[in-house]
């Protein structure tokens, strides 16, 4: 089908006329036509912008899973990268390494996660050999994340700690989200003036 | 025309039109590939972190360097009440109330933190002594106002101990 040009369009009848067909037919006008690009320029350059803004370089430091729901809390820093102990309801997992069911934990009498222990301390002897190989030796910091779901009781978070510390890692720090903001933000706010 | 550029083609016989567009496919293409490499790397979910340590490690080194004017801040976290106590001398248990969603209210606590606070204003550290069945999700909150509370150092240690 042709593609015809925008504007006056007469009939055929007066498209032959004298008169009124003349003038139609004396202001030819280009059949091509540009597709005007500027607004959806604008609009990439706004979306890029905001992506840009939003963009985190240090990348998922948690991997959520479905079985662990994180409470949620108001005064929070910003999550450093250090390993990782996930406890779900079911399980304690390092790094990807089942260490034990939370049932059998709970039976448990001991006061730390013997299994637990052994994991990072190898994770710390692992760290402290390739820095050392780099001669960068001090820069264990002993960070450690504990992402537990809001469900698990307080019996098995403490052996986590307890392990979490005598393998050297005593920096600890319970993952959380960040809660909608509002009050908390607030007090952050207030709270990071009166420091500086 | 509005806009548009002078090519300064002067006024020779083969004239050119003074108008000129920029080519702007090659620029939708890098915004285009740009967005969807965003998009792909995004996290959307806002995580943070509770700094906390365990009772007995730098939590209460500032109190123990002036003991005769900072009391020690203890929270007990019980299922069903949270006890506080300054220098020994226990206050009055604050029952546990859970909203529709589960969520404990701390109105009460909050406001007795904001009671300790001004009366010892240098005391930063908390002790928040935890039983056994308590859920995280209470631990949380509780750590959470404690920090909001301008009690920014906070240790954890099991209540039996």
């Amino acid at each position: 089908m042709a593609i015809i040009t925008p504007g006056k369009r007469f009939g055929k009848r007066l498209m032959h006329s004298k008169i009124f067909g003349h003038h139609a037919m004396l202001g030819k006008k280009s059949v091509f036509s540009d597709l005007n690009v500027t607004p959806l320029v604008d609009m990439f350059v706004i979306l890029v912008l905001f992506l840009i803004a939003n963009f985190s370089a240090t990348g998922e430091i948690l991997s959520m899973s479905k079985d662990i729901q994180l409470p949620e809390a108001a005064n929070t820093d910003e999550l450093q990268l250090a390993p990782v102990v996930q406890v779900s309801q079911e399980s304690v997992i390092v790094s990807g390494t089942m260490i034990g069911r939370v049932d059998d934990l709970t039976r448990e009498d001991y006061l730390n996660i013997p299994a637990l222990e052994e994991k990072l301390r190898e994770m710390k002897k692992q760290f402290e050999d390739l820095h050392n190989a780099a001669n960068d030796s001090g820069a264990f910091k002993g960070d450690v994340n504990i992402q537990a779901d809001r469900q698990v009781q307080f019996r098995i978070i403490k052996r986590v700690m307890f392990s979490c510390a005598s393998a050297g890692y005593g920096n600890i720090a319970f993952a959380t989200m960040a809660a909608g903001s509002g009050e908390g933000g607030e007090k952050k706010k207030d709270e990071t003036a009166s420091r500086d | 025309m509005a806009g548009g550029m002078d090519l300064g083609g002067g006024g020779g016989k083969g004239k050119k039109p003074l108008d000129t567009t920029i080519n702007l496919v090659p620029f939708i293409d890098l915004m285009a590939v740009t967005i969807v490499f965003l998009i792909m790397t995004a996290v959307w979910t806002q995580l943070g972190r509770l700094q906390v340590s365990q009772s007995g490690q730098n939590a209460s080194e500032e109190q123990q360097q002036d003991p005769n004017q900072l009391q020690p801040v203890t929270l007990l976290i019980t299922e069903k009440e949270l006890k506080l106590s300054v220098g020994g001398a226990q206050l009055e248990p604050i029952p546990i109330v859970h909203d529709d969603k589960g969520k404990m209210d701390v109105q009460k606590l909050t406001d007795k933190l904001k009671e300790l606070k001004t009366q010892q204003p240098e005391q930063n550290a908390i002790t928040v002594s935890t039983e056994d069945n308590v859920k995280y999700e209470d631990l949380v909150r509780v750590i959470d106002t404690c920090i909001g509370g301008q009690f920014p150092s906070v240790s954890v240690s099991p209540a039996s101990t």
